[in-house]
C-alpha cells in the first residue's frame, strides 16, 4: 500500500526528527512564484476581455490596456518558463516532485486510496491517511487541474500571443497550429482561454481551502511545508 | 504551357489549311469581312486569356457584386483583357442549354488550364436539391467542372467556410468547397463579401506571375489575410490607451475611440479591411463606427453576439459566455467549499467535546 | 388538368415543352418551363425557384439585434434593404424611436441602393436582351456620335470615343474568346436596334460598369462597406462629429462633401445616360407589347422612404403605398401588414410543409419547414429533372397572396399606384415618357413598362438623395447630431414577449419582415420578399404568379433561343436568393 510505504518513510525519519524534508527549495520557490504569476494572469486576463472604464486624454499619455496586456504577457512568460523549470525539476528532484506529472493510474491501490480520500472529504471516514508527498486525491486534482490546465493555458495563450507577434513569428510557428486545431476562428480560442481562467480559479479555491483544512485536520503540516520544505507529523 | 486554340485544333487532327478556313468563316460570320481572318488566326495562335468558369452555389451574389466594384484594375479591364470570363450565370449573355454547353466546351478545350471560381457552396442534404441547376444538384456541376481545372478560387465566406446558410442548424448542410473537392489546389478568399480589390488582386497575381499565391495555414493568400484587422486598425492607439466607446453614439463613439467594448471582432479577424479598406479606400466598417463582425472568419455567425467582446460559447447549449459559465462555476465551488468548511468545523467541534476523532486516534 | 383558366389566362400544357435552366443574368438560380403551341406562342408557364438556404430557420433563437446582419445576407444585390427592414421590424417590436439623422441616413442608403440596383440591372442584367453586341462592330462611330449627341448632353460622345470602344470590342471579339458574350443569341431576329444604337448601348454598358462602383460609396461612408454595409437597431452606427476632437473617422464635413459629390454625379449619370438610353432603346421596341401579365390587374406596394423619422403611415412615405386588385384602377386599397387576413403565404405548390396546405398563414404565424417532393408527372428522376410537374410542388418559393390575390410588386407597381393617386412626381414623368414614345397609358402594363418604370424611379431616387442630404445638413445645423437611440439596447429592458413588422420598398418591390421576440430571443422570423411575390408558383386555387402570367401568350421567334422569355423575366429583375431565402 502506498500509504504504508509513506508511513514507513515517515517512521524511518521520524525516529530521528519527526519531520521529513519533502519539497526541495526550487520547488517551493517555484510554487510561490507560480501562484503569484497566476494571480497576475487572472486579474489582467479578466480586464483584457472586459476592460476598465475609459479614461479621457491623449493617446500618447495613456497606456492602460497596453500595461495590462504587458503585465499579462510578462506574467505569462514567468508562468510558462517556470512550468518548464518545474518539468526539469520533476526529472532531477526527489520522487515527490514527479507526482503532479505522473499518475499511477494502473495501480489499483492508488485508486483505492483516491476513493479513501474522497470518503474522508465526504466525512465518511474518521481519519485521513498520512502522506509525505501529496495525498492521491490531491495528486489527481493537481494533475487534472493544474498540470493539464497549465499546458492548456500555455498552448492557447501562446497561440493568441503568436497572433499579436504576427504570422511567421516564433510563437506562430510553435503555437499557431492550436488555433487551427480549435477550428480556426481565434475568437473561439479567446473564449476557451478565458474559460480556462475560470477553471484555474475554481482549482485555486479548492486548493487553498484543502491546504488550510488539511493543515488543521490531518495532523500533519501543509502550508508551512510549502514554505520550509519539511513535513511535520503531529502524532 | 497553356494550349492555344490553334494547338487544340491541331491536336484534334485539323490541318492548318482548314484552321485558316475556319478563321475566315468566323470572320465573316461575325460580320468582320474576310480581311479580319489573319488577325483572328494570329490571336488564336498566340496565348489565350485564361478561361475562368465562375459557378454559383448557395449564395447571395454579393461576391460578384463586390468583384464588379474593383477600381484597380477596373472590372471591365479584367473581363475584357486579363482573363476570359466564359461562364458566370450572373453576367453571361447565354442562358439555358447554350450556357451549359460552354462548361463542356471549356472543360475539353482547356483541360487543366482553366480556373474554377466558386461563389457560394453546395448543400448536401436532400440529395443536394436545395440548389438545383439544370435539373440536377449543384454539387454535380461543381465536381464535374472541378475535375479538369487548374485551380479553384473559393470566393467569399460561403465557398471558404459555409457562411450564413451553414450557420446553425445549417438546414441544407451547406458545405464549403474544400470539404467536397479535395484533389485540387484551393485558394480561399474569405469575407462576406471579400474586398473588391483583394479579389481582383488575387486573380491578377495568378495571371501575372503565373503561380498560385502563397497561402497560410487556413488556405488564404498570406498577402491579404496575414494580419488581423486589429493589427493595423487606426483606432489601435485608443485600444492601447484604454479608450473605448462605451455605448452607441456616446462621446467615445464621436471621438473615434476603439470599438472593442461594442463587440469589435477586429482582434480575431484576418482580413485587409483596415489597410486596403473598402470601395477604393473610402472607409471600412470600423471607420464608419460599427465594430468588425468578423465576416472573413470561419463560422463567425455562430460565435455569439456581434455586440459582445466575451461572446457566447454555443457548446454549453444554453446561452452562456466564458464569464457566465466561469463565474457560476466559481460561485458553486466557493459555496461548496464554504459548506464543506462549515461541516468540518462542526465535526471538529463535536470531536473536541471528547469523543470521536481524537478518541479514535488514541485507541490506535 | 391540361387546360384551365385563371386570372383571365388560359393555361394549356399540351404543346411542346421548352426548358430554360439556368435563367441567367439574374440573382440566384431559377428555371422556367413553357409550353409552346404550334405557332410558337407561350400557352403555359412554370417558373421554379431552384435554391433554398433556410435563413428563417437559422434566425430562430438568435439575438434580435444581430438579425439585420443575417437577413442582409439574404441578398448581396439588393444589399442593405433586408438589414433596414430587419432593424425596423425589431424597432417596431420593441417600440424604439430612431433619431431624425438616422432616418435621413437610412433613406440616403436605401435610395443609393435603388439607383445602383436599377442601373446595374438595366445595363448589365437586362440590356443584352435588347442590344446585340456583335452588331455594334458594324456601327459607324461618327453616326453613333450623332445619335448620342441628339439624345443627351453627356460629354463622352465624340466619334473618336466610340471608335476607341469599338476597336477594343473588335480586338476582343477577334481574340476568339468571347467571355461573357459567348453563345449569346446574336443575330436573333428579335433584336431590332441599328448597329449605332447597339454601339452606343455597349459603350454605356462599360461606362455604367465603371460608374456603378461610385454610387455605392455612400454605403461605404455611412455603413463602412458595400456590399453589405453595417446597420444598427436604434439608429445608425456612424456617429456625427463635425468639429470636435477626433472628428476624423466620424461623419464630418469631408465625408458629407463626398456624399454630396457622389449624389451630383449620380444624378448626372442617370439623367444623361440611363434615361436617354432607355428612351432610345424603347423607341425601337415600341411594338413589342408583351409581358404585362397581372400588372394591369393586381399591384401591391407597402411604401417607403419616411420623410420624418418613425412615422410609417402612408402620408409620410415618399414612395406610394396601396393595392390594386381586379384591374380596378379607380380604387387604391389600404394595406395593413398586421392584419392576419391580408398577407398570407401558401405552400401547396412549394417545397414546404404546412399542417393544412389549403390555408395560408400570416407571416407572424408563418412556418418554414422544407419538404422536397415532386409531382407524379415529373419527367426524369428526383436528381435529374427533365420537366417539373406544376400540379405538384415545384418551387422553393412560397406563394404570398394579398387577400387571396396574386400580386405584382416592383417599380411598375409603385409608379402605377403613385400615378393613380395623382402624385405629380410619379404621374408627370410617366406621361412625359409615354408622350415621347407616342404610346397610350395601357402600354405601361408590359415588359417595357416595367423596365421604363425602373428607369424613371432611378432618376426619382437620385434626386431624392439630394433632398435627404439637405435634410441631414439642416438638422445638423439645427444642433441635432444624434444618430442612435440606446434606451432599449439592453435586452433586460425588453418585454417578455413582443412582435413587430418592418417594411421597405426594395428595388424589386414590397419587402416585409415579421418578427416575434420571446425572452430576448427570436421566436419566429418570416420574410416575404419582392421576388417571392413576383416569382410565386401556383397557389392552392391554381392562381399563377406574376412571372408565369407575364410569359403567357408571348410569341417566341426561335424556340431554341429563348430571348423573349429572358426579356420578360428580366424586366422583373428576378432575385432568387431573395425570393426563397
Ligand atoms: C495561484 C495559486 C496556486 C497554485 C496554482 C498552486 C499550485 C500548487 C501546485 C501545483 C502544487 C503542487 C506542488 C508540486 O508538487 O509541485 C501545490 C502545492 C501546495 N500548495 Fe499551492 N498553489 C497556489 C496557491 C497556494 C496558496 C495560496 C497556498 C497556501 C494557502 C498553497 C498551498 C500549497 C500547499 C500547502 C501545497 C503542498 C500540498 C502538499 O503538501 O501536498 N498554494 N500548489
Ligand atoms: C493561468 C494562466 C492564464 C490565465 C488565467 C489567463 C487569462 C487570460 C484571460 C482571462 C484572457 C482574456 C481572454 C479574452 O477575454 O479575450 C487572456 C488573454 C490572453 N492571454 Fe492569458 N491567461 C493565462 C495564461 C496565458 C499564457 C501562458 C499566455 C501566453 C503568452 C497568455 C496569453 C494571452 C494572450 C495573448 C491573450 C490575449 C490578449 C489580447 O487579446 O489582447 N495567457 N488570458
Ligand atoms: N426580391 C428581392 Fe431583393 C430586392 N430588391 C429584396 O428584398 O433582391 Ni435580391
Ligand atoms: S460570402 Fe457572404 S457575400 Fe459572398 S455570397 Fe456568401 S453571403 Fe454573399
Ligand atoms: S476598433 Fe476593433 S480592430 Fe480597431 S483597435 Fe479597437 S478592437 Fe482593434
Ligand atoms: S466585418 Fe468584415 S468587412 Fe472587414 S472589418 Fe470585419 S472583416
Ligand atoms: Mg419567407
Amino acid at each position: 500500500m502506498l500509504a504504508q510505504q509513506d508511513a514507513h518513510e515517515a517512521e524511518r525519519n521520524a525516529r530521528l526528527v519527526k519531520a521529513v524534508y519533502v519539497y526541495e527549495a526550487p520547488l517551493r520557490l517555484w510554487h510561490w512564484v507560480n501562484a503569484l504569476a497566476i494571480t497576475v494572469l487572472a486579474i489582467t486576463g479578466y480586464f483584457i476581455g472586459k476592460p476598465l472604464p475609459s479614461i479621457a486624454g491623449d493617446t500618447s499619455a495613456q497606456y492602460v490596456m497596453g500595461w495590462i496586456r504587458f503585465l499579462h504577457f510578462a506574467a505569462a512568460y514567468i508562468f510558462a518558463i517556470g512550468f518548464l523549470g518545474r518539468i526539469y525539476w520533476a526529472l532531477v528532484g526527489n520522487h515527490h516532485a514527479r507526482q503532479i506529472f505522473i499518475l499511477p493510474i494502473f495501480n489499483r491501490n492508488w485508486w483505492g486510496e483516491v476513493l479513501y480520500e474522497l470518503r474522508w472529504y465526504l466525512f465518511l471516514v474518521k481519519e485521513p491517511n498520512k502522506y509525505v508527498g501529496h495525498n492521491p486525491m490531491a495528486q489527481l486534482m493537481m494533475f487534472l487541474f493544474f498540470t493539464v490546465g497549465a499546458v492548456y493555458m500555455i498552448l492557447t495563450g501562446f497561440a493568441l500571443y503568436g497572433e499579436g507577434l504576427g504570422a511567421g513569428s516564433w510563437a506562430d510557428h510553435m503555437f499557431g497550429w492550436v488555433i487551427w486545431v480549435l477550428g480556426g476562428n481565434s475568437l473561439q480560442v479567446h473564449n476557451m482561454h478565458r474559460l480556462g481562467m475560470w477553471v484555474t480559479l475554481c482549482f485555486i479555491i479548492v486548493h487553498i481551502y484543502a491546504a488550510i483544512r488539511e493543515d488543521i485536520m490531518s495532523r500533519q503540516s501543509l502550508i508551512s511545508t510549502m514554505v520550509s520544505g519539511w513535513r511535520m507529523f503531529k502524532d | 504551357m497553356t494550349e492555344t486554340f490553334y494547338d487544340v485544333l491541331r491536336r484534334q487532327g485539323i490541318t492548318r489549311r482548314s484552321f485558316l478556313k475556319f478563321c475566315s468563316l468566323t470572320a465573316t460570320s461575325l460580320g468582320l469581312g474576310s480581311a479580319a481572318a489573319p488577325q483572328i488566326a494570329h490571336a488564336l495562335e498566340t496565348k489565350p486569356r485564361t478561361p475562368v468558369l465562375w459557378l454559383h452555389g448557395l449564395e447571395c451574389t454579393c461576391c460578384s457584386e463586390s468583384f464588379i466594384r474593383s477600381a484597380h484594375p477596373l472590372t471591365k479591364d479584367v473581363v475584357l483583357s486579363m482573363l476570359s470570363l466564359d461562364y458566370d450565370d450572373t453576367l453571361m449573355a447565354a442562358a439555358g442549354h447554350q450556357a451549359e454547353a460552354i462548361l463542356d466546351e471549356i472543360r475539353t478545350k482547356y483541360k487543366g488550364n482553366y480556373i474554377l471560381a466558386v461563389e457560394g457552396n453546395p448543400p448536401l442534404n436532400e440529395d443536394g436539391m436545395f440548389a438545383i441547376q439544370g435539373g440536377r444538384p449543384f454539387i454535380e456541376k461543381l465536381r464535374e467542372t472541378a475535375a479538369d481545372c487548374k485551380a479553384i478560387i473559393s470566393w467569399g465566406s460561403c465557398a471558404s467556410w459555409g457562411c450564413v446558410q451553414a450557420a446553425k442548424p445549417n438546414p441544407t448542410r451547406a458545405t464549403p468547397v474544400h470539404k467536397v473537392i479535395t484533389d485540387k489546389p484551393i485558394i480561399k478568399v474569405p469575407g462576406c463579401p471579400p474586398i473588391a480589390e483583394v479579389m481582383t488582386a488575387v486573380v491578377t497575381y495568378m495571371l501575372t506571375f503565373e503561380k498560385l499565391p502563397e497561402l497560410d495555414r487556413m488556405g488564404r493568400p498570406k498577402m491579404f489575410y496575414g494580419q488581423r484587422i486589429h493589427d493595423k486598425c487606426y483606432r489601435r492607439p485608443h485600444f492601447d490607451a484604454g479608450q473605448f466607446a462605451e455605448a452607441w453614439d456616446d462621446e467615445g463613439s464621436r471621438k473615434g475611440y476603439c470599438l472593442y467594448k461594442m463587440g469589435c471582432k477586429g482582434p480575431t479577424t484576418y482580413n485587409a479591411c483596415s489597410t486596403v479598406r473598402w470601395n477604393e479606400g473610402v472607409s471600412f466598417p470600423i471607420q464608419s463606427g460599427h465594430g468588425c463582425i468578423g465576416c472573413s472568419e470561419d463560422g463567425f455567425w455562430d460565435k455569439g453576439s456581434f455586440y459582445d467582446r466575451v461572446t457566447d460559447i454555443k457548446q454549453f447549449g444554453i446561452e452562456a459566455n466564458a464569464d457566465k459559465v466561469g463565474a457560476t462555476a466559481a460561485g458553486v465551488v466557493g459555496a461548496a467549499v464554504a459548506a464543506h468548511a462549515a461541516v468540518t468545523a462542526l465535526a471538529r467541534a463535536r470531536s473536541k467535546s471528547g469523543i470521536d476523532i481524537k478518541q479514535g486516534q488514541e485507541e490506535r | 388538368m391540361a387546360v384551365y383558366e385563371t386570372q383571365g389566362f388560359k393555361l394549356d400544357n399540351t404543346g411542346k415543352r421548352v426548358v430554360v435552366d439556368p435563367v441567367t443574368r439574374i440573382e440566384g438560380h431559377m428555371r422556367v418551363e413553357v409550353n409552346l403551341d404550334s405557332n410558337n406562342v407561350i400557352r403555359n408557364a412554370v417558373s421554379t425557384g431552384t435554391m433554398w438556404r433556410g435563413l428563417e430557420v437559422i434566425l430562430k433563437g438568435r439575438d434580435p439585434r444581430d438579425a439585420w446582419a443575417f437577413t442582409e445576407r439574404i441578398c448581396g444585390v439588393c444589399t442593405g434593404t433586408h438589414a433596414l427592414t430587419s432593424c425596423r421590424a425589431v424597432e417596431d417590436a420593441l417600440g424604439i424611436a430612431i433619431p431624425e439623422n438616422a432616418n435621413s441616413i437610412r433613406n440616403l442608403m436605401q435610395l443609393t441602393l435603388q439607383v445602383h440596383d436599377h442601373l446595374v440591372h438595366f445595363y448589365h442584367l437586362h440590356a443584352l436582351d435588347w442590344v446585340d453586341v456583335v452588331s455594334a462592330l458594324k456601327a459607324d462611330p461618327k453616326k453613333t456620335s450623332e445619335l448620342a449627341q441628339s439624345i443627351s448632353s453627356w460629354p463622352n460622345s465624340s466619334p473618336g470615343y466610340f471608335r476607341d470602344i469599338q476597336n477594343r470590342l473588335k480586338k476582343f471579339v477577334e481574340s476568339g474568346q468571347l467571355g461573357p458574350f459567348m453563345n449569346g443569341y446574336w443575330g436573333n431576329p428579335a433584336y431590332k436596334l441599328p448597329p449605332e444604337a447597339n454601339l452606343m448601348a455597349v459603350t454605356h454598358y462599360l461606362e455604367a460598369l465603371d460608374f456603378q462602383k461610385e454610387i455605392v460609396k455612400i454605403h461605404t461612408i455611412f455603413g463602412g462597406k458595400n456590399p453589405h454595409p453595417n446597420w444598427l437597431v436604434g439608429g445608425m452606427p456612424c456617429a456625427i462629429n463635425l468639429d470636435g476632437v477626433g472628428a476624423v473617422g466620424a461623419v464630418n464635413m469631408e465625408r458629407l462633401n463626398l456624399v454630396k459629390s457622389i449624389i451630383d454625379r449620380t444624378i448626372e449619370f442617370v439623367d444623361q445616360v440611363y434615361l436617354p438610353d432607355l428612351v432610345a432603346i424603347a423607341s425601337f421596341y415600341k411594338d413589342w407589347t408583351y409581358g404585362g401579365g397581372i400588372s394591369s390587374m393586381s399591384l401591391l406596394s407597402y411604401g417607403d422612404i419616411p420623410d420624418v423619422a418613425n412615422d410609417y403611415s402612408a402620408g409620410n412615405l415618399l414612395l406610394p403605398r396601396g393595392a390594386i386588385i381586379n384591374g380596378d384602377l379607380s380604387k387604391i386599397h389600404e394595406v395593413d401588414l398586421r392584419d392576419p387576413e391580408e398577407i398570407q403565404e401558401f405552400v401547396s405548390h412549394s417545397w414546404y410543409k404546412y399542417a393544412d396546405e389549403t390555408k395560408g398563414l400570416h407571416p407572424w404565424d408563418g412556418v418554414t419547414e422544407p419538404n422536397f417532393v415532386l409531382g407524379q408527372n415529373t419527367k426524369g428522376s428526383r436528381t435529374r429533372v427533365e420537366s417539373f410537374d406544376e400540379e405538384g410542388k415545384y418551387s422553393w418559393i412560397k406563394s404570398p397572396r394579398w387577400r387571396g390575390h396574386a400580386m405584382e410588386v416592383g417599380p411598375l407597381a409603385r409608379y402605377v399606384i403613385g400615378y393613380v393617386q395623382g402624385k405629380a412626381e410619379f404621374k408627370e414623368p410617366v406621361d412625359k415618357l409615354l408622350k415621347d414614345l407616342g404610346l397610350p397609358l395601357p402600354a405601361i402594363f408590359s415588359t417595357l413598362g416595367r423596365t421604363a418604370a425602373r428607369g424613371l424611379e432611378a432618376s426619382w431616387a437620385a434626386h431624392k438623395m439630394l433632398y435627404f442630404y439637405n435634410k441631414l445638413i439642416a438638422n445638423i445645423k439645427a444642433g441635432d447630431t444624434a444618430t442612435a437611440n440606446v434606451d432599449k439596447w439592453e435586452p433586460s429592458t425588453w418585454p417578455k414577449e413582443v412582435k413587430g413588422v418592418g417594411f421597405t420598398e426594395a428595388p424589386r418591390g414590397a419587402l416585409g419582415h415579421w418578427i416575434k421576440i420571446k425572452d430576448g430571443k427570436i421566436d419566429n422570423y418570416q420574410a416575404v420578399v419582392p421576388t417571392t411575390w413576383n416569382g410565386s408558383p401556383r397557389d392552392h386555387k391554381g392562381q399563377i404568379g406574376a412571372f408565369e402570367a407575364s410569359l403567357m401568350n408571348t410569341p417566341v421567334a426561335k424556340a431554341d433561343e429563348p430571348l423573349e422569355i429572358l426579356r420578360t423575366l428580366h424586366s422583373f429583375d428576378p432575385c432568387l436568393a431573395c425570393s426563397t431565402h
